[in-house]
């Protein structure tokens, strides 16, 4: 009779235990859509097995245990933070791209086309008052290709401040999330799967916006730093990130300079330098490195407004070496273009002087031998120049011009490449993360054993076909 | 895509490479190893075209550019699998064997593949 109880007793405890793992099974299968969420089993724990002591034997249910891999996690997060840096690169990339146009048809290339083509026609009649007034017309539109190009940088830096703003409220109301997840676990939710996945879930999102590390706590909280090293939560707490405006230093070579866009951690502590990854870390590249480029900051006058200055002032040169008239007594020439005193606002400001008149443009280059329309000439051959004075950089104005264009789609181009890259990168680590959730240690050692001579062949295998893809675009004559 | 006869070799090339791509995105050991195929193919295909390539057909520079990125692709594939796969060998190692004494994790010994926790 006794050893028909301890059965009874035994089958009744493993009937309890496998109601518990259906309950795990039904959580899992009402979950299967959930976005992050990992599947959960039932451990069983053996129970003693000694009849003559009243022990049936049999099993309890243990441990709810995740199928969720925390190193994968990151590895998937990793690989989102550089999607995210790549995806914002290019969008910020296709709006300055916007402003260079190099086909010639408008802005700048356009301004100097036509400019350089009524120096020519001056040249050919000095004295024409139609052609005078031609000449200030196009260099009143060079100006104002200037001014706009300035001005669609001034909105692109503006529109980038606004996007760093953004993207910093929501990392900070992805933390503050996090906080109120790590809250409920605070209150004894620690084993919910549904939570775990919300937890998951949201920690993806914010790796998009910067490099983030989560790491779980012994009483099972979530403590996530930004660059490894800035809390974004600990426990139930989330520390909010700010944007600052960084002017140049007083003692900087452009003390008045464009300022610089800065990441505060919830202490004031600058982490901009940090932030290199990420949406943040592209934004604040944009901000701080590829913007100053061309407008300046406090360290550099910026390319638009170096061209826009070496432009001007060497039309206004020659205009003013020139003379109006011979004389006696010679009328030296006038300049034609103001210029703002502060390096980095050339562009922005460039004008045509408001008192000049047509009949002021000096043509006569005094020489001697003294030349009619020497100025004029001059001018003209600043399209094609064949003197060092006539450049910028050793490039004609329209080149360097065409260079900056050009810099700018070869980094939307790149951005555009680690976008496609990136993508496929963040597809593979989820795919590795869907292999190594749930399997054994030494699971994993074989797999990392196939996986060893798997690299091996295939990384010679690339090395060579980078090498030999290398040597065949050389052998190839260009536009083949 | 529809290329010149001298530069069909390239479209093979950049085929075989952009399916290694698609195995290493799936990135299981058998996907692995079946990237090895298709690089090996994209290699002789390469030197095929090389032999052939005194008077390359048009297009074939357009062709060798986007073969190159698709070999960039593959190339920045693998180093992400690898940089999982160290990372995780030395998580492995720490688990099973502990840090050394200069606080490097411990190797993984993979004679007997197998790996105790306690």
């Amino acid at each position: 009779m006794a050893s028909l109880t301890s059965s009874l007793l035994s089958a009744s405890g493993a009937l309890d235990a496998f109601t518990q793992a259906l309950s795990v099974v039904q959580n899992n299968v009402a979950n299967a859509s959930t976005p992050d969420y990992a599947v959960q089993s039932q451990t069983f724990e053996p129970l003693e097995f000694n009849p003559s002591q009243g022990f049936p034997g049999g099993v309890e249910a243990g441990q709810v245990v995740s199928s969720r891999d925390e190193y994968a996690e990151q590895a998937v997060q990793q690989q989102t933070t550089l999607l995210g840096q790549a995806q914002q690169d290019v969008n910020s990339l296709t709006s300055i791209q916007s402003l260079f146009d190099i086909s010639g048809n408008s802005g700048i290339t356009a301004a100097f086309n036509n400019l350089f083509s009524a120096f020519s026609a001056w040249g050919q009649t000095p004295d024409s008052s139609v052609a005078q007034q031609n000449v200030i017309e196009q260099a009143t539109a060079v100006a104002s290709a200037f001014q706009q190009t300035a001005a669609g940088l001034q909105t692109a830096a503006q529109d980038t401040g606004q996007q760093l703003q953004s993207t910093v409220d929501q990392v900070n109301q992805f933390a503050t999330q996090l906080a109120g997840y790590n809250q409920q676990i605070m209150n004894g939710d620690h084993t919910d799967a549904a939570l775990d996945a919300q937890i998951h879930s949201t920690l993806d999102q914010l790796s998009n916006d910067g490099s983030i590390s989560a790491t779980q706590q012994s009483d099972g909280t979530w403590l996530v730093l930004l660059n490894g090293q800035t809390p974004l939560v600990m426990q139930n707490q989330a520390f909010a990130l700010s944007v600052g405006s960084v002017a140049p230093s007083p003692a900087a070579a452009n003390p008045n300079g464009p300022h610089h866009l800065g990441l505060l951690a919830s202490d004031g502590t600058d982490i901009t330098a940090d932030t290199t990854s990420g949406q943040l870390g592209s934004l604040l590249n944009t901000a701080n490195v590829v913007l100053p480029g061309y407008l300046g900051d406090g360290t550099q006058d910026g390319s638009l407004n170096a061209l826009a200055e070496s432009f001007a002032s060497h039309v206004n040169t020659l205009l003013t070496d020139g003379y109006q008239s011979s004389g006696p007594p010679p009328v030296a020439g006038v300049p034609l273009f103001t210029l703002d005193a502060d390096p980095t606002r050339v562009a922005q400001n460039l004008q045509v002087s408001s008192t000049i008149t047509p009949d002021q443009l000096a043509a006569i280059s005094p020489g001697p031998p003294e030349v009619s329309n020497g100025v004029a000439l001059a001018l003209s051959q600043l399209a094609n120049p064949t003197s060092g004075g006539d450049e910028i950089g050793g490039l004609s104005y329209t080149q360097y011009y065409a260079g900056m264009a050009s810099n700018v789609g070869t980094l939307l181009d790149t951005a555009n490449a680690n976008v496609q890259t990136q993508q496929t990168a963040v597809a593979q680590a989820q795919n590795v993360r869907q292999q190594v959730s749930g399997v054994s240690l030494d699971q994993e050692a074989t797999l990392l054993l196939q996986f060893q001579q798997a690299y091996e062949a295939s990384s010679k295998l690339i090395n060579i076909l980078d090498q030999l893809t290398e040597d065949t675009m050389n052998m190839l004559p260009t536009g083949s | 895509m529809d290329a010149a006869p001298g530069a069909q070799q390239l479209v093979i090339a950049r085929s075989e490479v952009h399916r290694a791509c698609d195995l290493l995105i799936a990135s299981t050991p058998e996907a692995l190893q079946d990237s090895q195929t298709a690089l090996e193919r994209a290699v002789a295909a390469l030197q095929e075209f090389r032999r052939g390539a005194a008077a390359p057909a048009s297009g074939a520079t357009s062709l060798a550019r986007a073969l190159r990125a698709e070999v960039f692709r593959a190339g920045r594939l693998l180093e992400s699998l690898a940089s999982f796969y160290q990372g995780w060998n030395r998580i492995l190692g720490a688990m099973s064997g502990g840090y050394t004494a200069s606080g490097a994790p411990a190797a993984v010994s993979r004679q007997g593949r197998i790996c105790c926790r306690g």
